[in-house]
């Protein structure tokens, strides 16, 4: 029964599950906006990076590099997205 | 075809991983799928016309059941990935089906909550807000949706033809995907609803 | 009768009946033709369910050239609109149905399906590939991009044409400005053939990435297949915006949300924001794979390697990320403030410093180079002087606050032309030149071709240069007609002169067609350009598994190394190869997308919904089909390598 729940695997839903709560102290505790923005950047990106890495498998394969790569265009590409949709839009209107 | 045995059975053979790759690039699309969403839902925020605020909807139970059924589902298909590498096809369909049993779970609470807001005077016409939250909710769970109904076929085929190089290859695509429709879901619930109830 | 109005055009003139008549009797002539000839299983089986990465492009550039006489005869029909002063030989509602389809015609079904010819023609032969990554998804989109474009066209005879521009900003593109389908069917028939394309992207980089001949590393690939595979990238990222924003412009037209409306909170400048998010990097799909063909033509009839590999490559990654940085460069005056305006005309400017790299690279090739002027290298030639105008006036319009004075007049619309016509459609015509002879077996006549540029460049000249001129002078762009003491007759009267000249121009390229399918001599090597990559080292014609033995490769010339430095390309014997089988599935499930297309554009429910099912049916039973493939026998290959040898 024990191989098939590999330690690897348990520890990152733990750590997936902590990282969760830890964001949840943006709702239950009372803070700023900005540190309450940091926590779900840091909380959110590395939620993400664990999926990336531990169940995704995205290092196993000699493709990693293209794999890799992929995903950090597309973030890079999605911020810029994001944030240059913001400036025009709102920030600088 | 020629099959490699040193490696997975999901990338044994040259086609199973040349899928694998072109499924990795196909997330990459996906990423500035849902960006172009945020991007959209982030300028129109706080445009709610006479319709209601985010802060003024949202409810922190219901989304918390949506993020633990979610994450969950997310693990139990990581671990049957695992079982179907170690050869355990018993346990793979197990972890598959209640990945899928999660994931269904998940859809019915999300549609309690849009009934909610319909209720509550936040249909999709409401207002620009309202249009681009439901627009961005709505093809996060069209998504799961469509990966219900792509992950039974999967298990149908399992139990048909056994753990074979095709098989495998489509359970483990499948995972990509059910995987980051949950990191999705993350930056839905830190940057839609918790930063929406801050 | 209240069903069946809303299929009627809303401005019919005699020219749209002319046409409904005209498609009508072209469709009876092709069914009758097909049934006499008894070619309807010919069809079926060796087109229409094809999945060779060959024919699938030869049907891209049947499409493309098809759509290009489309787009044409609108830029005529607006020239000869705008030739004089007060002219009434359009109304206002008909010009602003032919300059939004001409603008989404020429980029999208003409330019967009060109592209993807070169692309599935050459790179899996350039790199050495029996086929792409996946064929089957291959012929989809291909199949997806055709009833894309097939929807599209019909608009104009059903319903009536999109009217609103190419970029069909909000509000006027919403229902109360535009109430008619036809924007309806902009926003679905392009979410159908963008559906298609991200596909293509997909998949060629999937097949750039992993099928490539033994020893082709990265940077040994041929520049043509660099610029395909920064090309693709550009697609996978730049295409789900596109989908998303048709999407909102959808629910926003069928479905009373708010993104772009007037009211309730609603942004309608977020529409050209996500707009250009897409179509700024688009051009750059363009011209990417355009400028890999230059580089492959002039390096071949310069008859030296090229120059500045790496730096070529270098600038073409940068080019791809810079691509996606300077969207608001569109709308400077909006009304958003001087920091972002700064930000976005530096990135700007920007891009002129790598697409630079590359038109030097091109002439230091040029250099101490026995030259050739065939036709491919002289659109070559013509190429770089005539972009490098159009490069110049963009590094005007990038300026910001100049930009106030520029914006939305004919200024912008010669610059635009300028880098698109020279830059994408010389570098289409100079590919379609250069790879005629390996796709059909003979060569395009050489005299009328070079006959055919000179016309097309002595008209592009006369056609834009004035626009700058009557732009600068305060002619606003899309204006149906312009009164006499404006004083813009005369310019626009040398632009209609010149666009009847390019005209010709593109007439006498069908003419080329004709004449040299009759006359030319099928007599020719496999290699009749002396050039230098791969797809010059297999048969012509190609035979279906590209190479018998896949090559082996060193230098990024792999071909040229085998004639002149005497490495052997093809080692070894002979194995059975595996290729995939026909299938009808794309081309169904594509005719599905059709008519679930159309229903959606007329809100037609039940349709949509069954359709709906039918679409996902298709892709079920791919899921449960069990498709191996075939092999391709020893035999068979020793055969089939005879017999072209021979011939």
């Amino acid at each position: 029964m024990s191989q098939l729940f590999p330690m690897k695997q348990v520890l990152g839903f733990v750590f997936s599950i902590l990282l969760t709560i830890i964001a949840l102290a943006v709702y239950f505790l009372d803070m700023s906006f900005a540190v309450g923005m940091t926590i779900l950047l840091v909380t959110a990106f590395i939620q993400a990076g664990l999926q990336l890495v531990v169940f995704m498998h995205a290092g196993e394969t000699k493709d990693k590099g293209a794999i890799y790569t992929n995903v950090f265009y597309g973030l890079i590409i999605a911020l810029v997205t994001v944030f240059g949709t913001l400036l025009a839009m709102v920030w600088d209107m | 075809m020629k099959i490699d045995n040193s490696l997975p059975l999901e990338y044994s053979t040259e086609e199973n991983s040349l899928k694998i790759l072109g499924f990795w690039i196909f997330l990459g699309a996906e990423i500035m799928l849902f960006a172009t969403l945020f991007a959209t839902y982030f300028t129109l925020e706080n445009r709610t016309g006479s319709g209601p605020t985010g802060a003024e909807i949202f409810q922190i139970t219901p989304v918390l059941f949506e993020t633990i059924l979610l994450l969950t589902s997310s693990f139990t298909v990581g671990l049957g990935i695992h079982a179907m590498r170690i050869g355990k096809q018993k346990a793979m369909i197990s972890f598959f089906s209640i990945t899928l049993l999660l994931g269904l779970a998940f859809l019915g609470v999300e549609i309690f909550e849009f009934v909610t807001y319909v209720h509550e005077g936040a249909g999709i016409q409401t207002s620009a807000f309202t249009s681009a939250l439901l627009t961005t909710l709505g093809t996060h769970g069209a998504h799961v949706t469509l990966g219900f109904f792509w992950g039974l076929f999967i298990i149908l085929q399992i139990k048909k033809r056994g753990l074979t190089p095709q098989t495998t290859n489509k359970a483990f695509i499948f995972s990509l995907y059910w995987h980051f429709l949950d990191v999705v879901w993350i930056f839905i619930f830190s940057f839609i609803y918790l930063k929406g109830m801050m | 009768m209240d069903f069946f109005d809303r299929f009627a055009v809303p401005h019919p003139s005699f020219a749209i009946y002319a046409s409904m008549a005209a498609i009508g009797l072209t469709i009876i002539a092709v069914i009758a033709g097909l049934t006499y000839f008894k070619k309807w299983g010919y069809l079926w089986r060796e087109w229409l369910t094809t999945v060779d990465h060959k024919r699938i492009g030869i049907m891209y550039l049947l499409s493309a050239l098809l759509m290009l006489f489309r787009g044409g005869v609108d830029a005529i029909m607006m020239r000869a609109q705008l030739a004089v002063p007060d002219n009434t030989l359009l109304d206002a509602q008909h010009y602003n149905e032919i300059f939004t389809t001409h603008g989404i015609v020429m980029i999208l079904f003409m330019a967009m399906p060109f592209i993807m010819f070169f692309m599935n023609f050459v790179v899996p032969l350039q790199i050495g590939a029996r086929d792409v990554a996946f064929p089957r998804l291959n012929a989809l989109s291909f199949w997806l991009f055709f009833m894309g474009a097939m929807l599209f066209n019909i608009s104009f005879v059903v319903g009536g044409s999109p009217d609103a521009g190419w970029t069909s900003y909000f509000p006027l593109a919403g229902t109360e400005f535009s109430a008619s389908v036809g924007n309806n069917y902009y926003m679905i028939a392009i979410q159908i053939a963008g559906i298609g394309t991200l596909m293509t992207g997909i998949n060629f980089i999937t097949t750039i990435l992993k099928m490539r001949a033994p020893g082709m590393t990265l940077m040994k690939m041929p520049m043509f297949t660099w610029s395909a595979l920064i090309a693709n990238v550009i697609i996978v990222f730049a295409f789900p915006v596109l989908a998303v924003l048709l999407a909102m412009g959808t629910l926003d037209r069928q479905f009373g949300t708010n993104f772009f409306a007037m009211d309730n909170g609603g942004m309608d400048m977020l529409w050209a924001n996500i707009f250009w998010v897409w179509g700024h990097p688009e051009v750059y799909i363009l011209i990417l794979p355009a400028f890999g063909i230059y580089s492959e033509v002039i390096s071949t009839f310069a008859r030296r390697n090229l120059y500045g590999y790496t730096s070529m490559v270098g600038s073409m990654v940068i080019i791809s990320l810079l691509s996606f940085l300077v969207w608001a460069h569109h709308f400077f005056t909006m009304g958003q403030g001087a920091f972002t305006n700064s930000i976005f005309s530096i990135t700007t400017m920007a891009i002129a410093v790598p697409t630079g790299v590359k038109i030097f690279n091109w002439l230091l090739t040029l250099r101490k180079g026995k030259i050739v002027f065939t036709t491919p290298m002289l659109y070559s030639m013509l190429f770089i002087p005539l972009f490098t105008l159009g490069g110049v006036t963009g590094v005007m319009l990038a300026m910001s606050a100049a930009d106030y004075q520029y914006h939305n007049t004919m200024f912008l619309v010669a610059h635009f032309h300028n880098v698109i016509i020279p830059g994408v459609v010389y570098a289409m015509l100079a590919g379609l030149h250069y790879y005629w002879p390996k796709m059909f077996g003979f060569m395009l006549n050489e005299r009328i071709g070079k006959w055919t540029a000179w016309l097309l460049s002595i008209g592009f000249v006369l056609a834009f240069m004035p626009m700058y001129i009557s732009g600068l002078d305060g002619q606003a762009r899309r204006m149906y007609t312009y009164s006499e003491s404006a004083g813009f007759g005369p310019m626009n009267m040398v632009s209609f002169v010149g666009a009847a000249i390019m005209a010709i121009g593109f007439v006498l390229i069908v003419y080329n067609i004709y004449y040299s399918t009759r006359y030319e001599s099928r007599d020719i090597s496999n290699d009749p350009w002396d050039a230098r990559t791969l797809e010059w080292a297999t048969h012509t014609p190609v035979p279906e598994y590209n190479f018998a033995i896949l090559p082996d490769v060193r230098t990024n010339e792999a071909y040229w190394d085998a004639k002149k430095n005497g490495h052997v390309l093809f080692k070894g014997e002979f194995e059975k190869i595996h290729m995939p089988n026909n299938s009808g599935i794309p081309f169904i499930m594509s005719c599905i997308f059709f008519v679930w297309g159309f229903s959606f554009i007329f809100s037609l429910w039940i349709p949509v919904i069954l359709t709906t099912i039918g679409i996902f049916a298709c892709m079920a039973l791919r899921s449960f089909e069990q498709d191996h493939g075939r092999y391709i026998s020893v035999k068979e290959i020793e055969e089939t390598e005879t017999n072209l040898r021979g011939a």
